[in-house]
């Protein structure tokens, strides 16, 4: 008499084809997720392109991101400084994203945009000593410019900001101090 | 072996510390001190300090970086008090520093003190070694009703349960002083960093500055006679230095 554990699993064969569909779902699930809906890259309120104004259109990305040489923070451009432009260019005054934009713009209020870089509070990371060291920001965004939704490349993890700092011989580029707060 | 002695005697040495970048310390005038405690309320409002409230303040776990210590002498109405600010004395030779177990408080180039959140485990022990008894620890985690929390400090972490904190001479000014200084391709000069506690100061009875600069004021007002450091001849070698009352006698 033979034993075979077909025979036995043939009984499950009901649960386990439910599994499978279970895995299966999962994983395109993940996927799906990780590629269009990621928190590397959410969807903004406004489909901003940085590839149309930073690439097609040379726009320097200190024109809109004013701050970053002179401080902490880098700062998204008011809602003021896309008007300034957009109010006169009647090419794209009609198209549903610029429709948006004047509506949040005769709403007076700020564009909700999802922060996609964000370390912790307990971190303290300020962008004008690297912009004024000379680190292009590239380094840390990837190439924005060729992006038509921003995306979060690097890890901004600990280890990676360390990393950097000790190929560079950042004075106290290691204390904790000079990060955490 | 002997290559360690020597590396270690080296660390012993008096004055290791005029290599750090920066010597931040305090000069306190005991006789300018009238005990009012606005230092203790700026330092609650700078550093996000919770409030504990009055059960767990009972039961000693108060969260005050900045104390007044009262010392009475005589019986009423015949009594005298005085006045003792305690605050971390950021020793350059410091017992906590040894005491932890993960480095979560070391010194650093600034000759500071420091304490390092997200490191701590919550081990106590520093607090243990400390004879100034000013290291705190966090029971539970407190919440700021609102509209409060609107005005914690964003330069400064809110710590959570389990962690030890302490004063940090407001480095988060300092921070910011070195920045600007950084900025202009310079140090930081004389007066440009002034704790919460130095600045609400009505009576101007605390200074504060760079000890390796001879000429800050700081280290001018160090050297008045009536200088003493607290619980000296435990060789912690704190950065605050105290300036005795004068005993007025009728
Ligand atoms: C026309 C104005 C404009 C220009 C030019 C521009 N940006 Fe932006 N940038 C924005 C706006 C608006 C956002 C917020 C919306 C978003 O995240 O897509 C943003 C977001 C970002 C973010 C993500 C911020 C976050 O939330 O973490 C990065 C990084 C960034 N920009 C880098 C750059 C770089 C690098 C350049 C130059 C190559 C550049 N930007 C040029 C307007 C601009
Ligand atoms: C320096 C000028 C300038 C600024 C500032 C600017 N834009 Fe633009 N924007 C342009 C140009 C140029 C185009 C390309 C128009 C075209 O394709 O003809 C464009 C295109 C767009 C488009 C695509 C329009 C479409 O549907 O084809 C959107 C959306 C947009 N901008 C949003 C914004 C927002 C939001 C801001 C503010 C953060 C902003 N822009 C700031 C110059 C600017
Ligand atoms: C050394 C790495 C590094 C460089 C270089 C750098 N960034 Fe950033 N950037 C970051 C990090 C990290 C954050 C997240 C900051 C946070 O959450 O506090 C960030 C956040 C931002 C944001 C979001 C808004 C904000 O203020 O938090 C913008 C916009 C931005 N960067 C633009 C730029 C631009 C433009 C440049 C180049 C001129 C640049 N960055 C260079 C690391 C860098
Ligand atoms: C691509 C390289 C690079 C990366 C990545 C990087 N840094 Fe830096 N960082 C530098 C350089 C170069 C300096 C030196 C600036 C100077 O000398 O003024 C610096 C300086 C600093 C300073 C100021 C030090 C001082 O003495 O004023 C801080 C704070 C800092 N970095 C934090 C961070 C944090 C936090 C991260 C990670 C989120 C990070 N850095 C990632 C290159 C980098
Ligand atoms: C170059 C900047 C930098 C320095 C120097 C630095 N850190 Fe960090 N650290 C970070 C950043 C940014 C994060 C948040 C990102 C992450 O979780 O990795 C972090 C996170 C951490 C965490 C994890 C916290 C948590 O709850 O997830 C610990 C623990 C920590 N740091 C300890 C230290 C200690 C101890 C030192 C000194 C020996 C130190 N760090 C020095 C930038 C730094």
């Amino acid at each position: 008499m033979s034993v075979s554990v077909l025979a036995a699993l043939r009984t499950f064969k009901k649960y386990a084809l439910i599994a499978l569909a279970v895995i299966v779902g999962f994983t395109a699930g993940h996927w799906v997720n990780a590629a269009f809906y990621s928190e590397n890259a959410p969807v903004q309120p406004i489909e901003f392109s940085h590839k149309i104004h930073a690439q097609d259109n040379e726009i320097p990305c200190m024109h809109c991101h004013v701050h970053v040489a002179r401080s902490i923070n880098a700062t998204v451009p008011s809602v003021n400084k896309c008007m300034n432009c957009h109010r006169n260019m009647p090419g794209v005054w009609e198209t549903p994203e610029i429709v948006k934009l004047r509506g949040y713009w005769e709403r007076q209020e700020p564009i909700p945009w999802i922060k996609v870089h964000d370390l912790p509070d307990f971190a303290y990371f300020p962008h004008k000593r690297h912009i004024q060291a000379g680190v292009d920001c590239a380094n840390c965004h990837g190439d924005v410019a060729g992006m038509d939704r921003v995306k979060q490349v690097e890890p901004l993890k600990m280890q990676w900001c360390l990393d950097c700092h000790n190929e560079r011989q950042v004075e106290h580029g290691r204390d904790c101090w000079t990060c955490h707060k | 072996m002997a290559d360690i002695v020597e590396k270690w005697k080296k660390l012993r040495e008096p004055g290791y510390f005029g290599k750090f970048d920066y010597h931040w310390g305090m000069v306190i005038d005991l006789d300018r001190c009238s005990g009012c405690e606005a230092c203790v309320v700026a330092c609650q409002a700078e550093n996000n300090l919770p409030i504990v409230g009055e059960k767990r303040f009972a039961q000693n776990r108060e969260i005050k970086w900045l104390r007044i210590e009262r010392y009475w002498e005589g019986e009423y109405p015949d009594a005298k008090v005085t006045f003792l600010p305690m605050l971390c004395q950021q020793c350059d030779q410091a017992p906590c520093e040894t005491a932890c177990p993960v480095f979560a408080t070391y010194h650093n180039q600034d000759g500071l003190n420091t304490q390092v959140y997200n490191r701590c485990i919550g081990t106590r022990t520093c607090a243990v070694y400390c004879p100034y008894e000013v290291r705190y620890f966090n029971w539970f985690t407190y919440q700021w009703d609102e509209p409060l929390e609107q005005q914690l400090n964003p330069d400064v972490s809110v710590r959570e349960k389990g962690v030890m904190e302490k004063c940090t001479f407001c480095i988060q000014r300092i921070r910011d002083a070195k920045d600007q200084a950084k900025d202009r391709g310079d140090r930081v000069r004389d007066g440009e960093v002034t704790p919460a506690c130095v600045q609400a100061c009505p009576t101007e009875a605390m200074v504060f500055g760079d000890f390796n600069d001879p000429d800050s004021a700081v280290s001018r007002a160090a050297e008045d006679e009536r200088h003493y450091r607290v619980m000296e001849k435990l060789n912690t070698q704190p950065s605050i230095v105290y300036l005795t009352r004068v005993e007025h006698h009728d």
